[in-house]
């Protein structure tokens, strides 16, 4: 017998008994729903996390402080109970900076592929021309060798003698008079900078602010992780730094932060690296890792769901395929005594379990597709408004084809029970059988 | 000459075990030549279902052996029994068996269809055996939809449509009135007549009997009549038969006066 003619003939028999085939089907279908649209809701969300992994530096970035200065921040919220004061250890957390020395022994560590140092820089404020209106702004460096995730125009220019260039928000850029966020890139805008020493003794906060004309370079998407943070490049940063620190001591102007690009298999060795010269390194994951751990509870939770679901659908199937077999058992004689094998018999009853869990995953990708692609809009045009590139739920089709190929390998199980019934039938007896 | 093509030597089938022992055949020797139309008579419980379930290979005998072309059948693999039983013999039974909700045609193509023949092929061929049987206008017909006489003959086309060697019968109008009852033998015996297929039917009705070429007369699990014996074309068997001192010299002269 071909092996088409089997597929076929099981098909036609699941049409003979509609309802119970129906029903069958229906309760894989939950099943596979559940776990199809579990997947491809995974998928969005992990693809979401990449995309801000991206946005942060990527999978090969670290920021440092001092090690010392991470356990009393630690202390501060409580985490790590009463600490012991001893001489040796440096515990003001005003006086822990990166030293030399650690640089050194860091620029030394196997997979660290540029290390930097961040000098502090700090800015009051940013405006336009075509806003009166001044907006707070937090800045981060864009460190070089790493790219991100623009959503226009492109990454600020990493290079120490470059122009001035800062990658905004396109939260800010609206509120900066760009209604149409593309337009900001390469337009110029005003960063009010502040003199640490001069401000000592200012009695108002603009007398001791510089405005620093700056380029955009381009804008990001906003996410949850950015913060709607700007970047802005290697010479800006510098500049700020330098006008941060103008008149005072060089001893004071010293450095907490330091980053580093490094191959990502090796992170977590240069991690316990950094750890013992004293260096607290985080990576992005370890940032975005809480969150990450909470959504996969939430999804292993319906998982199990699906997969009780499917559990109580192979009760299912094997009941289904056993009344089938008991039905069929002249069938069942006739085939053998025409000269079906046993094997053939065990193979059309098992054709048929697998296409119940064919039927099922099928039906289980279409609705939870269709119900993914509604979500998705919903999702965009309401509580995910703020986050345009987060889709809710992505289908994979090459995840999609195994987890069908895994439910009707499931169904496979459950029908072998039956199916060996079948085969093991004499067709005498079953010809007998009235 | 004519050859043997199924023979059975002290063939013995019990059922059950030790004080549910039940012996359905007490040891039954027979040869049957190719081209023979044979009637196995006998009442219901004489064990003719029986021999012919161990004659077509759908059984084992607990004792005794069946040669099919001269080849013993218990030392084949499951496999070739299956291939023979799928390539060389047709069955007709007594409640038809037929898949009710499928076509007339799809129920002649089933023996094709396990053989593995291809689809147009095998369309092809059923169509053939139903036109023998006269039945090629009904062949999109839903196998419910016919009457029992179309039914048998439908049965028929599906027994023929492998081309067998031989048909087994199993009360063939055992189910149905005496005119389609007639037209049905009539099919029968024309597929013997023409083709030389070897026609084994089992049977209480006597008149069916009586229109086979030999009648073999079962009762208690053992031959009790048989006109035609038991023939030595089988050297092999001299040896067993000599042993268990079964062999009639009467009938050995019978055979050899037939075959000149």
């Amino acid at each position: 017998m071909r092996v088409l003619d089997i597929i076929h003939d099981a098909n036609a028999n699941l049409w003979r008994s509609k309802l119970r085939s129906f029903l069958t089907i229906l309760a894989i279908f939950v099943g596979s729903f559940t776990i199809i649209l579990n997947s491809a809701i995974n998928a969005g969300v992990n693809d979401f996390m990449d995309k801000q992994i991206d946005n942060m530096g990527g999978d090969g970035y670290l920021e440092m402080m001092p090690t010392e200065m991470y356990e009393s921040a630690m202390n501060m919220m409580g985490n790590n109970g009463p600490q012991e004061y001893t001489e040796d250890k440096d515990n003001s957390n005003a006086s822990s900076y990166i030293k030399d020395d650690q640089i050194e022994k860091a620029k030394k560590i196997d997979g660290i592929k540029v290390f930097n140092v961040l000098p502090n820089s700090t800015a009051d404020y940013v405006t336009s021309k075509k806003t009166d209106k001044r907006y707070r702004i937090n800045i981060n460096l864009v460190v070089e060798g790493i790219s991100f995730d623009m959503s226009n125009g492109a990454t600020p220019n990493t290079d120490k003698n470059a122009d001035y260039e800062i990658a905004v928000n396109e939260d800010l850029a609206k509120a900066l008079g760009y209604e149409n966020v593309a337009d900001i890139v390469g337009e110029t805008i005003q960063i009010a900078v502040p003199n640490n020493l001069k401000c000592y003794t200012a009695t108002k906060r603009s007398e001791c602010q510089t405005i620093v004309d700056v380029k955009v370079s381009g804008t990001q998407a906003p996410g949850i992780l950015s913060m709607g943070g700007s970047r802005t490049n290697l010479a800006l940063w510098n500049k700020i730094n330098e006008i941060n620190y103008k008149g005072m001591p060089a001893e004071m102007n010293r450095s907490y932060m330091a980053t580093a690009d490094v191959e990502p298999e090796k992170i977590k060795d240069i991690q316990k690296s950094l750890e013992e010269i004293g260096l607290k390194a985080m990576s992005v994951e370890d940032e975005v890792g809480m969150f990450k751990t909470f959504f996969d509870a939430i999804l292993i939770v319906f998982n199990i769901f699906g997969g009780i679901a499917l559990a109580a659908a192979s009760i299912g199937i094997i009941n289904t395929l056993f009344m089938a077999v008991q039905e069929r058992t002249r069938e069942i004689g006739l085939d053998k005594a025409l000269g079906m094998s046993n094997g053939k018999v065990f193979l059309s009853f098992s054709a048929e379990a697998i296409m119940l869990g064919f039927w099922g995953s099928l039906f289980g990708i279409i609705v939870s597709y269709v119900v993914g692609q509604v979500a998705n809009t919903v999702a965009t045009q309401t509580f995910l408004s703020d986050f345009p590139t987060f889709k809710l739920a992505i289908f994979e089709p090459l995840t999609m084809i195994s987890i069908a190929l895994v439910i009707m390998f499931i169904a496979f199980l459950a029908g072998t029970l039956p199916a060996r019934r079948a085969s093991k039938k004499n067709p005498i007896d079953a010809l007998r059988y009235e | 000459m004519k050859n043997v093509l199924l023979s059975t030597r002290d063939l013995k089938k019990i059922y059950g075990k030790r004080d549910s022992k039940f012996e359905a055949l007490k040891g039954i020797d027979l040869d049957i030549q190719t081209g023979e139309s044979v009637a196995i008579i006998g009442k219901s419980g004489s064990g003719k279902s029986t021999l012919m379930h161990l004659l077509a290979l759908l059984d084992q005998p607990t004792e005794g052996t069946i040669k099919l072309n001269g080849k013993v059948t218990s030392k084949l693999k499951q496999r070739r029994l299956n291939r023979l039983r799928n390539k060389e013999f047709g069955f007709v039974f007594q409640s038809f068996f037929m898949n009710s909700n499928d076509t007339v045609l799809n129920n002649v193509i089933l023996p094709l269809k396990i053989a593995g023949v291809r689809r147009k092929e095998r369309r092809r061929r059923a169509m053939e055996a139903l036109k023998i049987v006269e039945l090629e206008d009904k062949a999109k017909n839903k196998a419910n939809d016919l009457s029992g006489g179309q039914k048998q003959r439908v049965c028929i086309a599906r027994a023929i449509v492998n081309n067998p060697k031989v048909i087994f019968a199993d009360e063939p109008t055992g189910n149905l009135d005496s005119a389609t009852g007639a037209k049905i033998e009539e099919l029968l015996f024309g597929l013997n007549r023409d083709k030389g297929i070897t026609l084994i039917v089992v049977t209480h009705d006597e008149e069916l009997a009586e229109k086979c070429s030999r009648q073999i007369r079962i009762a208690d699990g053992q031959v009790v009549e048989d006109d035609k014996g038991i023939a030595k074309h089988d050297p092999s068997f001299i040896e067993d038969a000599n042993a268990d001192g079964m062999r009639d010299e009467n009938h050995t002269k019978e055979i050899e006066v037939e075959e000149q």
